[in-house]
């Protein structure tokens, strides 16, 4: 599992790729927060490379979204393979942060 | 399709994740089952065994968790078996999905989805260990 990030029309991209677990959770939880530090209130995940999701990973983007809200601001999902997307849509949050096919859609979306 | 069974185990250590991921990817390849199916067993055995390996038990020691996969015809068959203490699975109640992001309640999910992308599930408590049996028509 491996985090990047990178800063687009001040809307802060987080790409996740490989496997995201109960196992690999709690050091992307921890990379994650590290990187909403900057004060940032627009979030897109870029989640192209993100292989497997299960309810142990979920819970990592929920969180980081949820402290978006918290701030007021803006989160999107773009890139997701289908059983990613799968795995947001019986979990019932399909209708509760938009996905984008890409992340210049994602970012259409943020934009101010 | 013919029959395949196949039969692991592994210890109650999140890191096994890995080792459950690469049992069903050899199980994919000798059956022939497509990447999504593969999948869904990996999603529904991964959220079972973290739910064990993470409440299951009340000491430090290893424990072992047995795990089997049937397909027979176009019925998968999925057995969990574990010595922990006793949980059934179904009496747990769905999460309630609020219309906000916010009241999100960030737990229980996991047998939710299990609930969704398998067709049956029974369980089973004998001498000490539960059983959880699932079933999904590919």
């Amino acid at each position: 599992m491996e985090i990047t990030h990178r800063v687009e029309n001040e809307i802060l991209i987080i790409a996740i790729k490989g496997r995201l677990d109960a196992a690999t959770a709690p050091i992307a939880d921890e990379t994650i927060k590290k990187t909403l530090e900057e004060n940032t209130n627009r979030l897109l995940f870029d989640l192209e490379g993100l292989e497997y999701l299960s309810s142990g990973g979920l819970r990592v983007i929920l969180s980081a979204a949820k402290e978006i809200r918290r701030r007021e601001g803006k989160v999107a999902l773009a890139n997701l393979k289908q059983y990613v997307y799968e795995i947001f849509e019986v979990s019932g949050f399909t209708a509760m942060i938009p996905i984008k096919e890409t992340v210049e859609e994602g970012l259409k979306d943020l934009a101010l | 399709m013919v029959s395949h069974k196949n039969s692991f185990e592994l210890k109650s250590d999140l890191s096994e994740l890995e080792t459950l991921c690469q049992h069903l990817n050899k199980f994919g390849h000798v059956t022939g089952l497509s990447e999504a199916c593969i999948t869904d067993i990996n999603i529904c055995l991964d959220e079972l065994f973290t739910n064990i390996v993470s409440y299951g038990f009340t000491d430090d020691l290893e424990h072992i968790i047995k795990f089997t996969i049937n397909v027979d015809n176009n019925v998968l068959t999925l057995t969990i078996e574990d010595e922990g203490i006793a949980f059934n699975p179904l009496e747990k109640k769905d999460p309630e999905i609020p219309a906000d992001l916010i009241d999100v309640r960030i737990g229980g999910l996991g047998i939710h989805i299990v609930r969704k992308l398998m067709d049956d599930m029974s369980y089973e408590r004998k001498r000490g260990k539960n059983k959880l049996t699932m079933k999904k028509f590919i």
